[in-house]
């Protein structure tokens, strides 16, 4: 993992149904400072779109949205 | 708050006063038998919490600017400005409140509080003061309804894999979850989460149902922001998408608001007729297994089983029987919750509040008269067709340790069913 992807805080969202992940993430993005990352990892497939679709309508960014192993991974920036 | 604002806030309070709203206000006896009916109140004791306590904040600034005795002698008639106190006490009364209607169905007025509050609601995001988290969830949506396009590989991918869950339940290969397919006779518009679409699918499949998803669903934070515009643009997506596929029928998830939103509300925002039959899921479960189009076994589900009435499909939408006859059809083991129907306790998750951790403290007391109503029912299993009542009374279950399992409704309907293919787990 590069430097600039220093996790600053990790969700453990599996197991949550949607829209629950989007909203624990939109819930927890005020706890990292302004550019810091959130690691989030959730199981229900609406999450592939739901978290983006936050992070767009808010002005923050998702610099990772990936499935691993039936687990969707993703990396969300505060930008604001 | 400087004096435009003041002008623009009576503009709103203006607007939205209908006459209806003005006769709550000025009928109210403050006999105060709406306390013992709101469980916040019940389960706080905290005076702010009770029903025409919170409606009076309403009242007063409504007779500072639109009532004379109140703009000319506003101490008799405690007229207030709505300053930072003011907006402070309307934020917690209007998005604490779950909109129940518990305490308008036990008022000898039928006064209407959760209706008054949504005047509170346009006064604080008129204010820039609407409650953060669901004016949040309400554009999130917006821009996937917008941009469905963006998410359409994402979604798609997730469709098939729900497909495949699918097959592997009802243990047919040929079992399908399609999306927008034009013609079917039913779009389902489902919640965001797997769980709400994979049960759904067996039913419909083993029904032999023509049925659709589209990219659109049905949660709809905007209504719980208190913004009918951000509400009626997300129920639009799905009413525009049901009209290009041609169905003949929208059928709503297991989630309270949705089914009041799609059935009582689009009307009313939009100004048009609602062009198809809006149905909830359970009522064409309960008339697949009275048709014989599904089959379920009585002796497959373990346990006593209850069922919550969700106040937005039961108080506030009417629907009774078709969850009750669905449960005594999978078990001859059923108990219902006293009260029950229209006098059932809220269980504190509505409203949108679930989603709004500064409310946790008074949603968790709210909740006492629901856990003293499951533990007398004495049941090991609750069946609950709506998602933020599961969220809270899961809650509940941990806190209070009742041991309880809970599941969705249609869920109970698979387990029951004698298919071919593996068991699912519980949502
Ligand atoms: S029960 Fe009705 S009339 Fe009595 S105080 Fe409550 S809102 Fe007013
Ligand atoms: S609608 Fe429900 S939560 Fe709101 S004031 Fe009435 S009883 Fe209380």
């Amino acid at each position: 993992m590069s430097e600039e992807n220093k996790i600053d805080l990790e969700l453990d969202l599996k197991g949550l149904l949607c829209p629950l992940p989007m909203v624990k993430v939109s819930q927890n993005i005020g706890k990292v400072e302004v550019g810091g990352i959130i690691r989030a990892v959730a199981t229900d497939p609406g999450a592939m779109a739901d978290i983006p679709a936050w992070a767009k309508s808010t002005g923050n960014e998702v610099l990772q949205a990936e499935k691993v192993d039936g687990q969707f991974v993703f990396l969300v920036k505060r930008v604001k | 708050m400087d004096a435009q604002q003041l002008t623009t806030l009576a503009g709103v309070i203006d607007k939205k006063m209908n006459r209806q709203l003005k006769q709550y206000i000025d009928i109210c006896a403050r006999c105060a038998i709406c306390k013992d009916a709101c469980h916040q109140y019940v389960g706080t004791g905290d005076f702010k919490y009770l029903p025409a306590r919170r409606a009076e904040l309403i009242r007063q600034v409504y007779k500072k600017y639109f009532d004379k005795t109140g703009r000319f002698v506003p101490a008799l008639y405690e007229a207030r400005d709505p300053d930072d106190n003011l907006l402070d006490e309307l934020y917690d009364s209007a998005y604490a409140c779950t909109g129940c209607r518990r305490c308008m169905y036990y008022c000898p007025f039928s006064i209407d509080t959760a209706w008054i509050l949504s005047v509170a609601k346009a006064i604080l995001i008129a204010a820039g003061r609407g409650n953060e988290m669901l004016g949040q969830l309400a554009d999130a949506a917006i821009f996937k309804g917008d941009n469905a396009e963006m998410f359409n590989d994402v979604m798609i991918s997730g469709f098939e894999d729900i497909q495949e869950e699918v097959r592997a339940i009802t243990g047919n290969p040929e079992s399908q979850v399609p999306v927008n397919k034009q013609g079917a006779d039913i779009l389902y518009v489902a919640l965001a989460g797997a769980h709400s679409i994979r049960p759904a699918a067996v039913i419909f499949e083993e029904a032999g149902e023509s049925w659709t998803i589209s990219m659109f669903e049905a949660a709809n934070y905007g209504f719980f922001y208190g913004d009918a515009e951000k509400a009626r643009l997300i129920t639009k997506r799905y009413i525009d998408e049901a009209i290009r596929l041609g169905v003949k029928e929208i059928v709503v998830p297991e989630c309270g608001h949705a089914y009041r939103v799609a059935e009582f509300f689009y009307e009313a925002w939009s100004k048009e007729p609602m062009p198809f039959k809006v149905s909830h899921i359970l009522e064409k479960v309960d008339q697949y297994i009275k048709a014989g189009r599904i089959t379920v076994d009585k002796g497959l589900i373990e346990g006593k089983v209850t069922y919550h009435d969700p106040c937005q499909l039961g108080r506030n939408g009417g629907k009774f029987e078709e969850p009750r006859d669905i449960v005594k059809a999978v078990t001859d083991n059923f108990v219902d919750l006293t009260p029950n129907r229209a006098e059932q306790w809220c269980c504190g998750g509505g409203g949108g509040i679930v989603a709004m951790e500064e409310f946790k403290d008074v949603r968790l007391a709210s909740g006492i008269k629901k856990v003293e109503q499951l533990k007398a029912s004495g049941a090991s299993v609750l069946a609950c067709p709506c998602e933020n009542c599961r969220l809270q009374i899961e809650e509940l279950n941990e806190v209070h340790e009742l041991g309880l399992q809970v599941w969705q409704v249609i869920d109970l309907v698979v387990a029951a069913m004698p298919l071919k293919g593996k068991k699912p787990m519980q949502a």
